[in-house]
């Protein structure tokens, strides 16, 4: 879609053209998306195209995370609780539990950190297997989380991939970019209707309220505050924006053609910003670094335009 | 022997006709004042005083020698008094940074005439401000105190040949963009901002904004430094009234620990009084010749503490 056919949320001038050249510059490198920012104190936002369901890939751990701390919280789990993670039962992943040959244990705490901080399958769905996929779901509508619906394990992902295309990472990554075009799915958990999806508005939403306390237990979202600034990728959200004086807490989600992060930018001034980036490209790339940097540099314009 | 001591001595005795009384009146044991009339009367050769009588009464001698006495003393007391006056009434040089507003320093120059104390305007890089402070060939200067606890805070931003940003600048979003071409300006640091804590301050926080310490530089003129901003190749670290006058755009700094504090100093060797009641008028004029918003940010730092100030007490 060409950037002058976008929605953009109501906002200031300056906000609007920051906006405007960012969905420029994704287009630029080859991706569409979605894009809001918000100061978490002031209300203050900017973005595009905020209210559509995107397929969150891994950006799915976040309220993941949020509802299994909510539980421990409530007291109904306890974060010590071993777990005991087989590898021939186990989600598939490159990094975390997922990438372990032999059968390893953990406890409930330690299976989020390894979820959020280097993305590993394996913990995610160890965490779902826990609490309930269903379960989650019902949690966040509990919670007025009206725009992000979870609907399966990180595991399903790669099961109804390699359903259509086997191990062949091109042929899936070419089924995607064709269906998105053509507007219907051959891998269901890329359809809003089956996947777990979000908006950027609801994610931003969700931030906010995990960054002022205003959802769960003050307990629950300070841990999962605490782990999102653990997180060891940099590429895209902070790749413009890291300093000592400036932190990112966020959590990527890649699948095919996907490259999202959600995340609050925390300043030494005080200025808190959370933003949601969820783009999807028709490039036939595994890895697109200047997409990823356009995310980086969308997320700096942000920060920098909505900080006081 | 200490001439002018004894015939004080003598004096206060022919005009006290009492040894006692006269002691009373100089503020001096009575044995120290017999003394010195027995001194001084080995030293004139004759005696000054009859002590045979209950009364004391003055010689012949004595007599005579009394209005010459007294004219020395008054003469001694009025080379002091001409020394007083001229103390008072000398040009007070005033020690100022660089680079102030000659509108506003010809205000305080006016003022100094009206109230009798002639101001001389002197600019000095803010070490040598305190160096003439202490040597005494400055009467008043402003020196450098962190900005948290002056008395008048001249907020320090960044001008540029191009628009207002209307908002405060944070040094990160100085940082260079990835994968966007173009040059990043170098920033300029004039001498007054160069020295010291308040160098020390910069540094740390530009390095921690992760910026380049090279792209820091001390400006050597301010003639050129002007000139590098003008032409866009460069952003001038200084106050609000500089920039306007120069036809800079501007915008404050949002870190304000790295703005400039001055507190008004005077000279050790000028009266108490008389500093205090020059500083009453010459306060105010100086803040503004400075370009301080002493009232705004006090009624900031009342209202919410800034937590910018923690950062710079780390520093």
């Amino acid at each position: 879609m060409r950037p002058d056919q976008l929605t953009y949320v109501p906002s200031t001038a300056e906000g609007l053209g920051v906006a405007e050249w960012i969905a420029g510059h994704w287009q630029q490198v080859g991706a569409a998306g979605h894009f809001l920012a918000r100061n978490v104190d002031t209300g203050e936002e900017l973005g595009f195209d905020v209210d559509a369901a995107v397929p969150l890939a891994s950006v799915a751990k976040v309220p993941l995370a949020l509802m299994v701390l909510d539980r421990v919280a409530a007291g109904a789990l306890d974060a010590a609780r071993p777990v005991t993670i087989n590898p021939s039962a186990k989600s598939v992943g490159p990094t975390g539990v997922s990438a372990f040959r032999h059968p390893t244990t953990l406890a409930v705490g330690d299976l989020i950190h390894q979820a959020l901080t280097v993305s590993d399958n394996a913990s995610a769905d160890a965490l779902f297997e826990l609490v309930g996929v269903d379960a989650v779901d019902r949690w966040l509508r509990e919670q007025g989380c009206a725009g992000i619906r979870m609907r399966h394990r990180m595991q399903r992902m790669y099961e109804c991939a390699a359903g259509v295309a086997g191990d062949d990472f091109g042929l899936a990554l070419e089924l995607a970019i064709r269906d998105d075009a053509a507007g219907q799915h051959s891998i269901e958990t890329l359809n809003p209707a089956y996947a777990n999806v979000g908006s950027a508005a609801a994610l931003v939403a969700l931030l906010q309220r995990v960054w002022l306390d205003r959802i769960s237990a003050p307990e629950a979202t300070a841990e999962l505050r605490r782990v999102m600034a653990l997180q060891v990728f940099n590429q895209r959200l902070s790749s413009d924006l890291r300093a000592d004086t400036v932190r990112v807490s966020g959590k990527t989600g890649t699948f095919l053609h996907l490259r999202h992060e959600i995340g609050v930018v925390t300043a030494e001034s005080g200025d808190r910003v959370a933003i949601a980036a969820l783009t999807r490209s028709h490039r036939r790339a595994g890895i697109a670094h200047d997409i990823d940097l356009a995310i980086g540099a969308a997320a700096r314009s942000a920060f920098e335009a909505l900080r006081r | 022997m200490d001439l002018l001591a004894h015939l004080e001595a003598y004096v206060a005795v022919a005009e006290q006709r009492s040894f006692s009384r006269a002691a009373d009146v100089l503020y001096v044991a009575q044995p120290v004042l017999s003394r010195r009339i027995k001194v001084l009367e080995q030293h004139l050769g004759g005696e000054l005083f009859d002590r045979s009588r209950r009364q004391i009464t003055s010689t012949e001698l004595g007599m005579l020698l009394l209005p010459h006495a007294r004219d020395v003393l008054g003469r001694v007391e009025h080379l002091r008094q001409v020394a007083r006056d001229a103390r008072a009434t000398a040009a007070h040089t005033l020690g100022v940074p660089p680079d102030g507003d000659p509108a506003a320093l010809a205000r305080v120059i006016r003022a100094g005439a009206q109230h009798g104390v002639p101001i001389g305007v002197r600019e000095l890089a803010a070490e040598e401000r305190e160096v003439g402070l202490a040597a005494g060939s400055l009467a008043f200067a402003l020196v450098r105190v962190p900005p948290e606890t002056a008395t008048h805070h001249v907020p320090l931003g960044l001008a540029s040949a191009g628009f207002d940003a209307g908002r405060p600048v944070h040094l990160e979003s100085l940082r260079p963009r990835r994968g966007v071409a173009g040059q990043t300006p170098d920033l300029l640091v004039t001498a007054e901002d160069g020295i010291g804590f308040a160098a020390e301050r910069f540094a740390k926080a530009v390095a921690r904004a992760g910026l380049a310490e090279s792209r820091v530089r001390r400006a050597a003129s301010t003639a050129t430094a002007v000139a590098e901003t003008l032409a866009g190749h460069a952003v001038l670290v200084c106050a609000e009234p500089f920039a306007r006058r120069h036809g800079l755009a501007w915008s404050p700094l949002a870190e304000v620990s790295l703005h400039r504090g001055y507190e008004l100093a005077s000279s050790a060797r000028l009266g108490g009084e008389h500093a205090a009641a020059v500083r009453d008028w010459l306060e105010p004029l100086l803040a503004d010749a400075l370009g301080a918003d002493d009232r705004a940010s006090a009624a900031q730092a009342a209202e919410t503490p800034d937590p910018r100030f923690r950062l710079a007490t780390r520093g």
